[in-house]
């Protein structure tokens, strides 16, 4: 080779070399100094942003203890990216995290569908467990701080409500949530989520490759603290409402009470109820279902939700209206021979009461609950030549009922509330192509017939009379943490359209039917003033035994409040087929009054008696087995 | 050339670090001396406490690299004689060792291409590369050679072929390929450009032929062919109106017919290199035969090329397959690229500072101070850093070459060359790929991984060149 090509290749090999260090410097300019994402990228490698759930707020009732508490518990994720590839100690996992290694072969499954992000293995992982598991430090997974709800009475399931997980339709509506968050469902939960869920915080950290935590990112300084839910108190006297959730056992209905002074709540039953304990954490799902095949339906709110004829309580209403509208007197007397006759020729009916001497006056009539009694008022009320026709009249009576606070929602601060329903003359015009009169609407005097009210409105009725005409909104919440004053509408009165004269005579009666003679003696509490007034409500529920068709029994009601004077409760008790009012709802009432008013109870023996009372409910059994067969068949 | 060797007895030994060439020294200590930095800095562990533990791998690399700088010493003191002498009992303790390795050795990473002792692992491929060199230094230089001889040749092909199909058979490819490197040197020992170019052509086509389709490819060669013929040759240029409308025809061939666009192209381009073989004999234009027999060339290596390809193994064609962006390998080989090249990335222009380094410290790029070392150096000390180790490299390999030509025997700039091509090689390969300009292959980078062997193999490469070097321009004094 000659000199001269020996040097021109020498060069070129320089070139050579000179191409690769041009062509690495290159690339590392580029990547280094032009391209910018790389940046980002790093800082997205070692930052997780991790959402910091806040603790819920607690419960308290109206005396300041707990009816509700948050206890510390974990979720455990995992990123399975970050699992070991020579695997790991399933089984062991499985028993830390008390689930079954299937059921974590399942959602490991899950996760590897989107292998970076965090997924949720399983909920409600206890102190202890979470320990556990940070100890072993199995790679991948990790635990999220959460709170989860306790009851230390077990009381109040409707009442309260539950936490859940916000579901796809919550999380389109709200923007507040993300997936994975908790809401509260029902009761008071529902009713003050905002006050009660707290806000969620962020914190961001730095995470190595295998996911293990190295430290804060820029010393937390980009971090967001969750804060606290507030506190709630609450109205409800946590004593008082366990009390009646045990005499209530067995039974199917629901008490309210009230403090008219108020509107505060202070006990709310809906019977049956369940222990609230049963929806949190990983049983919740199969609690629920449970709860669901139930016929009797536990969470179905029945204080709140109920559509009951109203029954003799309703009596109340029709005599203050009567008096108001001018039709009758407290004197006015009615003669009752076992019912009321109305109707010409063959159409000739009559609507039962029961014996009792005739005539009555207005007072007496309440105390006995006469049924023709009444049914002259309204009949007087709603064909009152004034207003032209019975359709006017009706019209008319339908303004005064709703004042009272009957078919509409009361606007309390529950948020399950129903309407109930007052007749209006359209509804019968529907109902009987226009062609009606007051005959036809007669059984709207006791109560009966298309009347249709929640616990809740009745229990706001016995706090109307006890407060001669008006009402505060019935509520649960007392007071929230941070907050002076409640909604400005639980300081109003709302009045009726009965001015407050005409309540004496109707709580005369009351009086009269606990303490003198009447439907309601089993109420009397010795130097307390019990006024109240029985239902006995018929309804049209059928049902099968052994092939045989049969009527259920009436609803027993009892409406009541004490004392007569600056009254201090006010209570509706409501018992599906509980028979005469007088037979269970009436010593149901006056124990809870007994337990409010003078903190003891003089009578142990009706209490066990109560409490043990066992209705039989061959309505519900037969919905029970009816429902059961079909999902049999499914 | 041995008459030569009998002046050597007249040595002064006092003068012979005089005659070491103090640029590739101080160059070769740098390089060791970051390398140990970085492994120090990519192996710290957030955990232990003391820096100093013998556990830690930088603690191991610093004995390693004193128990190297003693062998180097050696090396420089051995007569070079010596190398020249134990060339080929080296090379047959080499393959000896590339063999019992295939039979006897551990199974890392897929590739059986280690030896273990007590916790140290030791690649004997890194020290077949310096027999290898050796060797093919001993060949070249014997007087009978003469590199454009057939017989010549075969030695050549022989030397590199066998040790390199033991290690393709020890499954380290990547480590084997290394050996291909040698062709730089062949080509200034002066290799006739009938053999060097075919060769770069031929792995030009591989590497596009995965790039691109067979396609594209052909009609771009078709298009650059045809140019280059009308350019040597005016004559040639009124036909190139015809051959355009055979480009057009294979086009609407390809769409109109049901035979498929590569197989319409295929005849297309048989059609034009048969009128460019006619026209070539026709108008005697001697110069148009060697594009025409490029073109044929690679009308028959691209499909070749498939079938080669279904020949590797599943990892080897994955690894191919990623780099030129064919197939996506979350968490595979991608990943680690793309984890590599987040931390390069991020350093910016004088990066995060020693000990700094997020996605080292994390560990987030794999084999950080083994094969990956170049992203510590990328993250921590930013560009400034980077370029600073790329042109430690570089003018260490441009010394290297210097000695080589500045040493008057054969063996000695023989042996120099394969060294400086072995370097650029292991750079151009590792850090290429981890800035994802070349697929990941398992080796090196020289002098700074992590890896007590290697530091050691590539000491006694470089100083053997140094040695060699040194008595050189000792005689000449």
């Amino acid at each position: 080779m000659e000199h001269r090509e020996r040097n021109t290749r020498y060069l070129y090999l320089r070139v050579i070399v000179g191409i690769v260090c041009a062509v690495l410097l290159g690339r590392l300019c580029y990547v280094q100094l032009i391209d910018d994402k790389y940046d980002a990228l790093a800082k997205s490698n070692i930052m997780r942003s991790e959402v910091e759930y806040p603790m819920r707020g607690e419960v308290l009732d109206r005396r300041g203890e707990f009816l509700v508490k948050s206890r510390v518990c974990y979720d455990v994720m995992v990123v399975t990216d970050n699992i070991p590839k020579t695997g790991f100690d399933t089984v062991r996992l499985a028993s830390i995290l008390e689930i079954t290694p299937e059921k974590l072969a399942k959602q490991l499954d899950k996760a590897d569908n989107s292998p970076h992000a965090p997924f949720l293995v399983v909920g409600y992982l206890s102190q202890d467990a979470k320990l556990l598991l940070d100890e072993e430090s199995f790679d991948g997974f990790y635990t999220r701080f959460r709170t989860a709800r306790e009851y230390p009475r077990k009381i109040g399931g409707n009442l309260l409500g539950y936490v859940g997980e916000v579901n796809q339709n919550q999380l389109k509506r709200w923007s507040h949530y993300d997936a994975g968050d908790y809401i509260g469902v029902g009761g008071i939960e529902s009713a003050y989520e905002t006050e009660l869920r707290g806000e969620k915080g962020v914190s961001y950290r730095i995470y190595d490759t295998h996911g293990a935590v190295m430290g804060e990112y820029d010393d937390g300084a980009l971090d967001i603290l969750p804060v606290k839910g507030k506190q709630i108190v609450s109205t409800i006297d946590g004593r008082l409402q366990e009390f009646a959730e045990e005499l209530m056992q067995d039974k199917v209905g629901a008490v309210v009470a009230i403090e008219p002074s108020t509107g505060e709540i202070l006990v709310m039953v809906s019977s049956p109820t369940y222990n609230p304990d049963l929806l949190v954490g990983r049983q919740r799902g199969n609690s629920y279902m449970e709860l669901l095949h139930n016929q009797r339906t536990p969470l179905y709110n029945r204080a709140v939700m109920a559509k009951f004829p109203p029954g003799s309580t309703f009596k109340l209403v029709q005599g203050l209206i009567g008096l108001q509208e001018g039709v009758l007197r407290p004197s006015d007397t009615h003669p009752c021979s076992m019912g009321y006759t109305y109707g010409v020729g063959r159409h000739n009916r009559k609507l039962k009461c029961h014996s009792h001497r005739s005539p009555l006056n207005l007072r007496q009539a309440v105390a006995e609950s006469c049924n023709a009694y009444f049914c002259y008022v309204f009949k007087d009320i709603i064909t009152n030549p004034k207003y032209g026709s019975t359709k006017e009249g009706l019209r008319k009576w339908n303004e005064y009922v709703s004042s009272f606070g009957f078919g509409k929602k009361l606007g309390s601060d529950f948020t399950d509330e129903l309407t109930g329903f007052v007749p209006t003359p359209e509804f019968y015009d529907d109902r009987n192509n226009g062609r009606w009169n007051w005959g036809t609407v007669i059984s709207c005097a006791i109560g009966q017939g298309e009347m249709e009210c929640t616990p809740m409105q009745l229990a706001n009725l016995a706090a109307i009379i006890a407060n001669r005409g008006y009402y505060y909104m019935p509520h649960i919440v007392k007071h929230v943490e941070g907050e002076e004053r409640l909604d400005e509408r639980f300081y109003k009165r709302n009045y009726t359209l009965v001015d407050s004269v005409h309540f004496e005579t109707i709580i005369d009666g009351m009086w009269r039917s606990v303490n003198v003679a009447g439907t309601s003696r089993k109420a009397y509490l010795e130097g307390w003033d019990v006024c109240g007034k029985t239902g006995t409500a018929e309804n049209r529920r059928q049902y099968k035994l052994n092939g045989v068709s049969k009527s259920a029994p009436d609803h027993s009601a009892f409406l009541s409040f004490a004392p007569r004077n600056n009254p201090r409760i006010a209570i509706m008790v409501y018992v599906e087929h509980g028979g005469f009012g007088s037979a269970i709802a009436v010593p149901i009432a006056s124990l809870i009054e007994e337990m409010y008013l003078t903190d003891t109870i003089k009578r142990p023996q009706l209490v066990e008696e109560i409490k043990n009372t066992k209705l039989n409910y061959g309505y519900y059994d037969y919905q029970q087995q009816k429902y059961d067969a079909s999902r049999e068949q499914e | 050339m041995m008459s030569k060797y009998n002046n050597i007895s007249s040595r002064r030994s006092n003068s012979f670090f005089g005659n070491v060439d103090k640029v590739a020294l101080m160059l070769y200590i740098a390089l060791v001396g970051v390398g140990i930095l970085s492994i120090t800095s990519a192996s710290y562990d957030t955990e232990a406490a003391s820096g100093f533990s013998m556990s830690h791998n930088h603690m191991k690399q610093l004995v390693w690299a004193g128990f190297s700088m003693v062998v180097g010493l050696v090396i420089l003191l051995l007569d070079r004689r010596l190398f020249h002498m134990f060339s080929f009992p080296a090379y047959i303790v080499g393959i000896g060792l590339l063999v019992a390795v295939l039979i006897f050795g551990r199974e890392v990473n897929g590739a059986k291409a280690w030896f273990e002792f007590g916790g140290v692992r030791v690649q004997p491929v890194e020290f077949a590369k310096i027999a290898t060199a050796l060797m093919l230094a001993r060949i070249v230089s014997d007087y009978s050679f003469d590199i454009n001889r057939l017989n010549s040749l075969f030695k050549v092909a022989g030397v590199i072929a066998l040790p390199l199909g033991i290690i393709i058979l020890q499954n380290d490819t990547g480590s084997g390929l290394v050996l291909c490197s040698f062709l730089f040197v062949l080509y200034r020992e002066g290799i006739t450009k009938y053999i060097y170019f075919p060769v770069v052509f031929t792995v030009f086509l591989f590497i596009v032929s995965f790039i691109f389709t067979p396609e594209l490819i052909f009609t771009v060669l078709l298009i650059a062919f045809m140019a280059y013929s009308a350019l040597k040759n005016g004559a040639i240029a009124g036909h190139l109106r015809l051959l355009a409308l055979l480009l057009l025809a294979s086009l609407l061939i390809a769409l109109l017919t049901p035979l498929s666009g590569y197989t319409a192209l295929m005849i297309v381009c048989g059609i034009a290199a048969a009128i460019l073989g006619f026209m070539a004999i026709r108008l005697q234009l001697r110069q148009l035969l060697w594009p025409l027999l490029m073109f044929v060339y690679a009308m028959a290596f691209v499909p070749t090329c498939d079938v080669l390809f279904s020949k590797l193994e599943p990892h080897q064609q994955n690894r191919i397959l990623t780099f030129v962006g064919m197939k996506s390998d979350p968490k595979g080989i991608d990943y680690n690229v793309e984890q590599s090249l987040i931390a390069i990335g991020s350093g910016g222009a004088t990066g995060k500072g020693f000990m700094e380094g997020t996605q080292i410290k994390y560990d987030y790029v794999p084999e950080k101070h083994t094969d990956f070392i170049f992203c510590t150096v990328g993250e921590e000390w930013g560009f400034m850093g980077t370029t600073f180790i790329i042109l430690l490299y570089i003018a260490l390999i441009l010394r290297l070459m210097k000695m080589g030509e500045r040493i008057r025997e054969t063996f000695g700039r023989v042996y120099c060359y394969c060294v400086a091509a072995i370097l650029l090689f292991h750079v151009w390969v590792n850090v290429g790929m981890t800035i994802g300009l070349m697929p990941v292959m398992g080796i090196p980078l020289p002098l700074m991984s992590y890896g007590g062997s290697s530091l050691l193999a590539f000491t006694i490469l470089i100083m053997i060149a140094i040695s060699l070097d040194a008595s050189a321009n000792e005689e000449s004094v």
